[in-house]
């Protein structure tokens, strides 16, 4: 291991990795058909408000811990909530390694996908895309085939650090976009050809009546919660890159205004090709987001103008991008787990590799199990689609737990100011000092232009929990209302197979905390840094190092 | 007829044929085979004494199943009154109501004393026809003579072809083969346009034409004969029918008492009437003698609706009041029946009024005239089965005029009887049989005591009161036809009297199995609004629009909102509601069994931006509720996709829409952007950036 820090070249290399890694599959088919589903321009108003509520304090909160904390995220928790806490940490990366196994096949589904534009074996006259589609996911081969490049490709694009993987960020970014925008105007054009942009329409237009809306409300939040990354860890890891003095608060509002520029980007360019071709629009979409992609947008895209080079370049040109947003989504995925091998003294390629073929061997079953067909005759992978059903939600709790994080530590600082007599006791004493502490000492340190104000305490301390609350309430309690027999853990759509495979793994790591802890773990502080720890519950843990650092001998470690 | 008269029903002459190609002579002129003169032919009315000599005669032809009577012995009667032969004979000419007990073997079975007929047989259903409770409504008497001669001619003929088309039996009454059409071998369907409508009432092809229901089946009439007794009393008011033709209007009654003329009995209500004031003159008082005989029965006598008569009986002064439809005098001087000590006070009504344990054992009055008491003692004392109830299972009653079939209740509007269904349900083929319109009575207008109200609500009788014609006194020259038009109703009220309800059942059971809901592939979905789902209902259905009984059970399914990325799509069912019913009085459908059927529709409220599914299934109930059908049956139901209908939008809204969401994402990125590289270092645009990666790199 090099005792030199490893971190971004620039700026414009910070954000494109950090827009990268928000950018993916949740803005391109997702958000369109959440769009779709949820009554069209009435689902963008809570969604644009809960991006400025939900997931863009969560970021900045993300970033002012991981600039800190110059840790992956089981670092970081220890640092900012205790060593008691690193289990957190733990589970964050668990979660997102887990989605990373079955998200490395739906990033090859994307592959194919754009294969099969660039041979126009979607394009042609009297294709059934439902054949298509489920002679692919029924061919074990083409499947784990494209599994493993998409590994492959996220491999060698992280195996290098920092640098490495913002220049690819920022290459495929940049022609995601162009892509991005080209489909979409040959989409408006498509839909215009009957001289109104229906898409466009539907996708603008309020139904004021339908604005309060519950349902609506809880599917914007859950959306933006997912597709901006918020809560996720990943605006951590990409912050122990960052160089000493970069703005935390712009970038995440760079993070989160940009992912959502993608989503109506995209959003513009699948409802207009939908609504273009499509004698019920709505009924595809809202239909399952991979419904939408591999089976409806081919037979809308076919339908292009401009002869066989129309149909061609919107086909492979959309799933290019999407095999884009896919992989570099990949790869903060891949780099949230390596970045915390990495911060226990791990080599990098090791880490990469060992990440690698296990992000690929646990995706296998993903690839291969329960492909079965649905009452339409549509293929589908059930094992992947519970695993989405398991681990999706527990995304959540990663969120929570950073929260928890800035209560715990702004709890603390008063107390112990209290103690010392330099705050006053009571709630206006907590309120003045405990409240804003996180934001004080880690958000307004002077490297960022954005002063953030006592409106973002607000959000974190009354918004966030209402909301978290909202969320898992509605739906579970859905899962509970509508689902047979839902506590039966052997029931792959219940609510038990959840709790059980949560509870295991939380107990696991509960109970694997006290060793994690034992090992040490190395700070990638740029020099000159300002980084001080002291403060903070994991100060004065005396295994929490920067790079190049001594081990301490051990009986102070045994002291700590 | 040397025609091939075989081919008649498919021939496809655009020309068409006229009714002598086809069948005989005698029958093209309405010449029927009994002989007789132009009374006995229909060709003239019948009077009281023309039509007592032909009864007589036939009796007297047939006698092993006709016994002619007139009025009862009398003796003991059922609640224990005493009468004789004179109790019902008319007030003022003193005669008895002229009848035929009908049934094979009739001098056999038991002998009734009371009644005086022989011929009972407990194990033979019976039924009553009565014509003539109304006077000037000479057709209500006319129809049952018609029954009679063509029963007692199918007796002696079995096998005949009535038509002489060479076939028989090819054209029961109604509509035999079930395909909607009454004339069943289409023999008046082949005829040329203009010889379709041979009764000119404007109907081609409809009952009462020639070459329609013309060739029933005489076996069949055989059959009834043999099994059952028919008790049939052509005219009841013998009295009043006397004094309309005799007095009132004249024995050409048509031409100056079409729609008028006397209607009730002729009770002297200036002398016998409870009344103070003797009747000097001893002659009928226009103005105030007479009761109405079909208010005059028990049930729910004198009820305040329908009915109306002196304020003081016997103190007529005439004009005053509707005198048409007195119902009779009530039961004064203070009559205590049941002897305890109270008076009037458990009206028949079929409650226990007075709670006592005994039902409707004291009345209020009616009753009170010789030929009601002559209908309710033959009905009360022809007891074969000795159970003190009635074996009449079926009762009929011929009225005139206005082409209707009416069924009970009379005397409440809205009230649905427990056997409504099936009572609406033999209405409706009674109506099919005679292309008049079947209804409930009282939605007509409601009476109180009348014949079907007393018979269905005191025996619950199968109680019909058909409505003949356009006129009291019809034409003679019509007599002929409508008579024709009319006469299978005798005969199917005489098929069902062995148990009417069970047949209703049947028959609205296997009517369900044509029956059904518009497929989600013919479902006609509009552009906007609401969405309409049609049943198909057979005519004969007694359906009812009540929406606790008949509605669509449907609801919306939608894809839910919150589907999974990787998995099949999510339905979101709303719970089921109902909708009621509407007629649809312009449309038309065909029945599974090819006939023609009435259309009903409920409209669904499905929103317009639903793009989903309508899961929907109809319940269908009849009058009573006592059956409910379902479509397309069981549990399952139909599933129909729905597309968005709704505007996707206009374009200013979404425009402002557009740029207030892309303003403020697409303007804060930017702004968000150049604050960042506005920064000393990074002052830099984008390609400057990537070009000084490369140099790094």
């Amino acid at each position: 291991m090099s005792g030199q820090s490893d971190e971004f070249s620039g700026r414009l290399g910070l954000i494109f990795a950090t827009i990268g890694a928000a950018i993916g599959t949740g803005n391109i088919w997702r958000f369109p058909r959440m769009v779709g589903a949820n009554g069209g321009g009435t689902f963008l108003i809570p969604w644009l408000l809960f991006l400025f509520i939900w997931s863009i304090p969560l970021v900045i909160a993300e970033f002012a811990m991981g600039k800190r904390s110059r840790t992956g995220t089981i670092g970081t928790f220890r640092i900012f909530t205790g060593k008691r806490f690193a289990w957190m940490g733990l589970w964050t990366a668990w979660i997102s390694t887990a989605i990373g196994f079955y998200y490395a096949v739906v990033a090859g589904w994307c592959l194919k996908y754009f294969q099969l534009g660039l041979s126009g074996g979607l394009t042609e006259n009297g294709v059934d895309t439902v054949q298509v589609w489920n002679e692919f996911l029924q061919a074990p081969g083409q499947v784990i085939f494209y599994q493993f490049l998409v590994v492959l490709l996220t491999l060698l694009a992280i195996s290098r650090g920092a640098k490495a993987i913002e220049k690819v960020n920022v290459v495929l970014m940049t022609s995601l976009m162009v892509l991005l925008v080209l489909t979409m105007f040959m989409a408006l054009s498509m839909d215009f050809r009957d001289g109104t942009l229906d898409g466009a329409l539907f996708m603008f237009t309020v139904d004021w009546s339908n604005l309060f809306n519950a349902e609506i409300w809880i599917n914007a939040l859950s959306q933006s919660a997912w597709s901006a990354s918020a809560g996720m860890g990943m605006a951590i890891t990409y912050a122990v890159y960052m160089r000493k003095d970069e703005d935390t608060t712009l970038n995440a509002f760079v993070m989160g205004l940009a992912n959502n520029s993608v989503s109506i980007i995209a959003g513009l360019t699948v409802l207009s090709a939908i609504f273009a071709v499509e004698a019920d629009p709505l009924a595809t979409v809202t239909g399952g987001s991979s419904a939408i992609t591999f089976l409806a947008l081919p037979e809308v895209f076919a339908q292009a103008p401009g002869g066989a080079l129309g149909p061609f370049f919107m086909m492979a040109g959309f799933f290019l991008a999407l095999s884009f947003a896919a992989l570099t989504s990949m790869i903060s995925t891949v780099e949230l787990c390596v970045r915390n091998f990495v911060d226990h003294g791990y080599e990098r390629s090791q880490s990469v590799w060992l990440t690698g073929v296990a992000i690929f061997l646990f995706g296998l079953p993903s690839a291969l199990l329960w492909i079965k067909l649905d009452g339409e005759g549509v293929a589908y992978p059930e094992f992947l689609e519970v695993q989405d059903h398991i681990w999706g939600y527990g995304l959540m709790f990663s969120g929570l737990f950073i929260a928890y994080t800035i209560w715990r530590y702004g709890f603390l600082k008063w107390k112990a100011q209290v103690e010392a007599g330099e705050a006053e006791p009571g709630l206006a004493g907590y309120l003045n000092v405990g409240v804003s502490g996180f934001r004080d000492d880690f958000i307004n340190t002077g490297d960022n232009d954005l002063w953030i104000g006592r409106w973002w305490d607000l959000l974190l301390y009354l918004a966030f929990p209402v909301l978290f609350s909202v969320l898992m309430i509605s739906y579970f309690g859905s899962m509970i209302a509508n689902t047979e027999d839902v506590w039966n853990p052997l029931n792959p759509h219940g609510l038990g197979i959840i709790l059980a495979f949560w509870g295991v793994v939380a107990a696991l790591f509960l109970w694997f905390n006290r060793y994690l802890v034992m090992r040490p773990v190395y700070r990638n502080v740029p020099e000159g840094a300002q980084v001080d720890i002291s403060m903070l519950p994991g100060g004065n843990d005396p295994l929490v190092l920067q790079l190049g650092d001594d081990l301490p001998d051990l009986v102070n470690v045994n002291q700590g | 007829m040397a025609a091939p008269v075989a081919n008649a029903g498919v021939q496809q002459d655009e020309v068409g044929q006229a009714p002598g190609d086809i069948w005989a002579n005698d029958y093209v002129n309405y010449e029927f085979p009994w002989g007789g003169d132009d009374r006995v032919q229909f060709k003239a009315y019948h009077d009281y004494e023309s039509m007592r000599e032909r009864m007589l005669r036939l009796a007297e032809d047939n006698p092993e199943f006709l016994e002619f009577h007139e009025g009862l012995n009398g003796g003991v009667n059922a609640r224990g009154e005493t009468t004789t032969e004179e109790t019902y004979k008319g007030w003022f000419y003193q005669h008895p109501s002229p009848w035929m007990k009908i049934t094979m073997d009739v001098e056999g079975g038991e002998y009734n004393a009371f009644v005086g007929d022989s011929g009972n047989y407990a194990d033979r259903p019976d039924i009553l026809i009565v014509g003539n409770h109304h006077a000037r409504e000479w057709m209500s008497y006319e129809v049952p003579m018609f029954f009679l001669e063509t029963l007692v001619f199918s007796m002696n003929n079995p096998d005949y072809d009535n038509d002489g088309d060479g076939r028989i039996d090819e054209d029961p009454w109604g509509d035999g083969d079930g395909d909607g059409i009454l004339d069943d071998d289409g023999d008046c369907l082949s005829l040329a346009p203009e010889h379709q409508d041979s009764d000119g009432d404007g109907i081609p092809c409809g009952p009462g034409d020639l070459g329609v229901d013309e060739d029933y089946s005489e076996n069949w009439i055989v059959s009834l004969v043999e099994s059952r007794e028919i008790y049939l009393v052509p005219m009841l008011n013998v009295d009043g029918n006397r004094y309309d033709r005799e007095e009132y209007c004249g024995e050409t009654a048509w031409e100056n008492c079409a729609t008028s003329g006397w209607r009730k009995n002729l009770r002297d209500n200036d002398y016998s009437g409870s009344g103070p004031f003797p009747d000097l003159d001893e002659q009928v008082d226009e103005g105030c003698d007479g009761v109405d005989l079909n208010r005059n029965y028990e049930y729910e006598w004198g009820a305040p609706l329908g009915a109306t008569g002196p304020l003081i009986p016997g103190d007529c002064i005439a004009g005053t009041t509707n005198n048409d439809v007195y119902n009779g005098p009530p039961d004064l001087p203070i009559d205590d029946e049941d002897g305890d000590g109270l008076f009037n006070e458990d009206d028949v009504d079929g409650n226990d009024d007075d709670r006592d344990g005994i039902v409707d054992e004291d009345p209020l009055g009616g009753n009170t005239e010789p030929e009601t008491k002559f209908i309710q003692d033959l009905t009360e004392m022809n007891d074969d089965n000795k159970n003190g109830g009635s074996e009449f299972r079926a009762t009929l009653t011929w009225h005139s005029f206005s082409e209707l079939v009416l069924y009970p209740w009379g005397h409440c509007q809205n009230c649905d009887n427990p056997d409504q269904a099936q009572l609406r349900y033999h209405g409706d083929v009674l109506a099919s049989y005679t292309n008049y319109e079947n209804m409930q009575s009282s939605s007509l207008y409601p009476t109180t005591g009348d014949f079907c109200d007393w018979h269905y609500g005191v025996f619950e009788s199968y109680c019909y009161t058909m409505e003949i014609g356009n006129a009291f006194h019809e034409r003679p020259e019509n007599v002929d036809d409508i008579a024709v038009r009319n006469v299978g109703v005798g005969f199917y009220m005489t098929w069902i009297a062995d148990n009417p309800r069970e047949k209703a059942n049947l028959a609205i059971a296997n009517i369900s199995f044509t029956q059904f809901v518009t497929p989600p592939e013919d479902v006609v979905v509009p552009a906007s609004g609401d969405l309409p789902i049609d049943v198909c209902i057979s005519t004969a259905f007694p359906y009812t629009l009540n929406q606790n009984l008949s509605f669509v059970e449907w609801r919306l399914v939608r894809p839910s909102r919150i589907q999974s990325d990787f998995g099949p799509r999510e339905w979101q069912a709303e719970p089921w509601t109902e909708t009621g019913f509407g007629v649809v009085k312009e449309a038309s459908c065909t029945l599974l069994d090819g006939a023609n059927g009435t259309v009903l529709r409920a409209m669904l409220p499905v929103p317009d931006d639903l793009s989903g599914q309508v899961h929907y299934r109809v319940v269908l109930g009849t009058l009573s509720g006592s059956e409910l059908f379902t479509y397309p049956g069981n549990e399952a139901y139909h599933v129909l996709s729905i597309a968005y209908r709704a505007s996707y939008g206009g374009t200013f809204g979404a425009l402002v829409m557009f740029l207030f969401i892309a303003g403020t994402v697409w303007g804060g990125l930017g702004i968000a952007l150049r604050t960042m590289l506005s920064d000393d270092e990074a002052k830099v645009n984008l390609a400057d950036a990537l070009l000084e990666e490369e140099v790094d790199a």
